[in-house]
């Protein structure tokens, strides 16, 4: 029996679900496998053009641009300005060109004339806090508190600064974390699919499909209703892909003047230099700690390196309970492009310098790296999720549990925990269709794109539970403005978004196909059962029709019925404990990652195999802002030396540890909770920690590179 | 322009392509085989991995022109050369992934897949290890690889099986 109750919808009893929290295949995934899977970037139609854009290759300049030598080249349709005057950061776009093939393209946007004069820029943190630096931007100073000028800073100071007198133990140390990528391997960019009149699609790489027509309709002189947007499947977002950027509205732009349609994608280097980072900061942190393990005072100095943004909110302190702290957030603004959210924003960063002050305190005091956290944390919820990594990872049987080794000897080892929050509730605005033809077909519709997630599985999974079916029995479509509304794909949303209007709109088809059936059954409504493929009367299993069958009863335009948004569905509020095991090698200063475990909780969990996907893929990430990734710029020329997959290094297969994902089961909330950014939280303050659990380096810099390892480990002797 | 004459996915071809094209962009310009991923352009991600001869090549990194006198095999030509050497169902290595669950946004899977494959044909039975190594060219950003490496392994039974 499936969950099916006639009352309002709700998710049912978890014991009831056939298809719902069940680990279901993608039904992406055939299409996937063989290669068929058109992703934006592939996407070919007639009398296509492939465009470029011209970038600055210097941080800061006043510039003048030519566009006329392009267009003596043939092959090349047309080259337009985008701008004119300054720019902030290298790789701006200053103008594009389109033309009948991708290199004709390249060709034309070398032959554009840019003049430009260098002004005085900064590139690092160092030389824009600088005395007589040049300023990044005439807007604001370098160096200025994110809640604007008359923000003095949230706490009490004199009451953190007296806590941290009366503490048995304090603390001091600056943090400093790198600029991630999110490297996602589809670039970002569009396909203008425009040939003249009023009617324009666009297929974009885009976290944001209900978006795209309204951005993309001004550049193209249309109205927006006459814009439609397709995502049919994307290659990654992270966060990076909130808007069409410069390359969509040079493509939207091109496409109206000529009338033909224009494809245009960043190139790889184009991608880090100007569209997508993970702000990175300084934090100068003092906290104090009593005896009995309560964390009794913290003062922290925040900078965000958001580039010419102001980076993310997040601030000290981070989840633990701090009885008196005082908070400085400034912005340190850089001539780099500005950042961007990328899973969690400003979360691991906080996180990571949280973690490594916890750690600090108790082994000032001699206390249990567990017990201390589960001191300094009130939701019960960390305490059996830090119970429980620290059983998986081996913790009860750990030789340094309240004093780091002692970098003696040859290879250490050591264990390290972090915990993560977020919201992960959806709202309102989507809707879903959900449709069943006379011929047994099911369709499943909300124009809500893909990420990578698996929400179009979700998309076909919620119908078939309702219906007794299969998720394979349900055709989902999705990534089309033309079906009902989606939601943004940011902040762990969409699930608790779409999921109540699918379920909603999977609840109303099955009353009233109930309702319809009825009479055929013989039965009142209310007892029409659907199970197993099959629809019966309840008092009456053996004698029902099978599904096929009872759709053969319905008129010839079949059943369809939409469904909105539902709060009681869905809920916020997601934990998570995460714990690692590393090897140090203290000869080269190499770090291995052996293992990681990530204990989350997250609601009712629709698909726990795309889930393990998700967390597992956050864990991986959280190993490269741990130990790899880092955005590198020279100081001098003001560009980034690091802007290809080569130089700047994403783990790879080499680098990933045992990974075990575990679902909070203790969690009993009936309401669905996205899982997209919580487990991508706390695995580097983990990994810091578990490094000088191992061998008593603190590395307080990310990336924890073997340079960083060694460096400590002299200071240690 | 220069007339080549290529052998892909078993078919022989002739197309024409500027001399210094490289085999990723005659694939995906010229016979619209975008199941060959355009990652980074400059052989640092895999996306483009094809199989030369069944030994995986990058081809943002091999000129159209090299690529004569060779068998060439893209994503697409997996399941037809299966099938035509009387495999049923799916490839092995497709339908493991698949399984598996081994792709979020799938964009780096073509190019993992193929990796594989030229490991197993050359090592049916590898250990986790020699899978780490085979596919270590090949970068994912979304999955973790653990669930690739679990196919990998899948497949490798199957292959046993099939062989
Ligand atoms: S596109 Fe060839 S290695 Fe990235
Ligand atoms: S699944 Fe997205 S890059 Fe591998």
């Amino acid at each position: 029996m499936t969950s099916q109750d006639n009352g309002t919808p709700s998710w049912g009893a978890r014991a009831d679900h056939r298809v719902l929290n069940k680990d279901t295949r993608r039904l992406s995934g055939p299409e996937k496998v063989k290669g068929e899977a058109i992703y934006s970037i592939d996407r070919h139609v007639p009398d296509m053009l492939y465009g470029k854009l011209v970038c600055i290759p210097v941080a800061k300049a006043e510039f003048t641009v030519d566009v006329d030598p392009a267009m003596e080249i043939e092959g090349v349709v047309i080259a337009i300005p985008l701008r004119e005057g300054s720019t902030l950061y290298n790789g701006q776009a200053v103008a594009a060109v389109a033309a009948e093939t991708p290199e004709l393209a390249e060709d034309g946007a070398r032959a554009v004339v840019v003049n430009y004069t260098p002004q005085g820029f900064v590139v690092t943190a160092e030389s824009a806090k600088a005395p007589g630096a040049p300023q990044v931007s005439s807007r604001s100073p370098n160096h200025a508190p994110r809640g604007g000028s008359n923000d003095k800073g949230r706490g009490d100071m004199d009451a953190t600064m007296e806590a941290l007198d009366a503490s048995d133990f304090v603390v001091e140390a600056e943090f400093d974390v790198a600029i991630q990528h999110h490297a996602c391997l589809e670039t970002h960019g569009l396909l203008a699919d425009f040939k003249g009149g009023d009617e324009a699609t666009i297929y974009a790489s885009t976290q944001v499909a209900f978006g795209i027509p309204g951005s993309a309709a001004g550049p193209l002189g249309l109205d927006r209703q006459n814009v439609r947007c397709v995502v049919e499947h994307m290659g990654g977002g992270f966060g990076a892909k909130f808007s069409m950027d410069v390359a969509g509205r040079a493509a939207c732009l091109m496409a109206a003047e000529v009338g033909r349609p224009v494809s245009m994608f960043n190139d790889r280097r184009q991608e880090f230099e100007t569209s997508g980072n993970r702000s990175g900061s300084i934090q100068r942190i003092k906290a104090g700690v009593a005896k009995d393990g309560e964390i009794l005072a913290m003062h922290s100095d925040m900078d965000k390196l958001g580039g010419v943004g102001r980076g993310p909110g997040a601030v000290q302190p981070y989840i633990y309970n701090v009885l008196e702290s005082f908070t400085l957030d400034y912005a340190l603004h850089t001539n780099t492009d500005s950042s961007r959210a990328m899973r969690a924003p400003g979360h691991p960063q906080v996180s990571f310098a949280m973690e490594s002050v916890v750690d600090m305190l108790a082994y000032g005091i001699g206390a249990d790296l567990v017990e201390i956290r589960k001191r300094n944390l009130s939701d019960p919820a960390y305490h059996r999720q830090l119970d429980r990594v620290a059983q998986e990872i081996g913790w009860n049987e750990h030789q340094h549990r309240t004093a780091p080794g002692k970098g003696d000897g040859w290879i250490a080892e050591g264990i390290g925990f972090g915990v993560s929050t977020w919201g992960g509730g959806g709202g309102p605005g989507a809707a879903a269709e959900v449709r069943i033809e006379r011929d047994g077909g099911v369709t499943s519709s909300i124009g809500v794109q893909d990420l990578g997630t698996g929400v179009r599985t979700l998309v076909a999974m919620i119908p078939a539970e309702e219906f007794g079916l299969q998720a394979s029995d349900v055709l989902p479509r999705i990534g089309d403005t033309q079906l009902p509304n989606g939601v943004g794909s940011g902040g762990s949303v969409t699930t608790a978004s779409v999921a109540p209007c699918l379920k909603d709109a999977s609840h109303k088809t099955r009353l009233a196909f109930a309702e319809h059936l009825a009479s055929v059954l013989k039965c009142e409504a209310k007892d029409v059962t659907f199970a197993d493929g099959k629809v019966f009367a309840k008092s009456a299993p053996d004698r029902g029709l099978t599904w096929k069958d009872a759709c053969a009863t319905l008129p010839a335009e079949g059943l369809a019925r939409t469904g909105k948004w539902i709060g009681d569905l869905q809920t916020s509020g997601a934990h998570g404990a995460q714990a690692a095991r590393v090897q140090v090698d203290l000869m080269t200063g190499a770090v291995k990652v052996l293992k990681m475990v990530a204990v989350q909780d997250s609601g009712l969990v629709l698909n726990p195999l795309t889930w393990r996907s998700q967390v597992n893929g956050a864990m991986i990430q959280s190993i490269g802002l741990a130990l790899y990734e880092g955005r590198v710029m020279e100081p001098d020329l003001g560009i980034q030396i690091n802007a290809n997959l080569g130089d700047y290094k994403l783990p790879g297969c080499m680098e990933i540890p045992e990974l075990v994902a575990i679902v909070d089961d203790e969690d009993t909330r009936q309401a669905v909770i996205g899982v997209g950014e919580p487990p991508a939280i706390p695995g580097a303050g983990a990994i810091a920690n578990a490094i000088h659990n191992a061998c008593g380096a603190r590395i307080t810099s990310l990336p924890i590179t073997p340079d960083k390892v060694l460096e400590a480990l002299a200071k240690l002797s | 322009m220069r007339l080549l004459e290529l052998e892909i996915n078993g078919d022989r071809l002739h197309v024409a392509a500027p001399p210094h094209w490289t085999l990723l962009e005659v694939l995906r310009y010229e016979l619209g085989l975008t199941g060959t991923k355009q990652g980074c352009d400059k052989g640092d991600c895999g996306a483009c991995t094809v199989l030369v001869d069944g030994k995986p090549q990058l081809s943002c990194l091999m000129l159209g022109s090299a690529a004569q006198g060779h068998a060439i095999t893209t994503i697409e030509g997996l399941l037809p050369a299966h099938r035509a050497q009387g495999g049923a169902g799916a490839d092995p290595v497709q339908d493991a992934f698949d399984r598996c669950g081994a792709l979020q946004c799938g964009f780096c899977q073509p190019g993992m897949m193929l990796s594989a494959k030229a490991l197993l044909s050359e090592n049916p039975t590898p250990t986790s290890t020699d899978i780490k190594h085979a596919l270590s060219g090949n970068l994912c950003r979304c999955t973790g690889y653990t669930q690739i490496l679990e196919a990998a392994l899948l497949a490798a039974t199957k292959t046993e099986e099939v062989l």
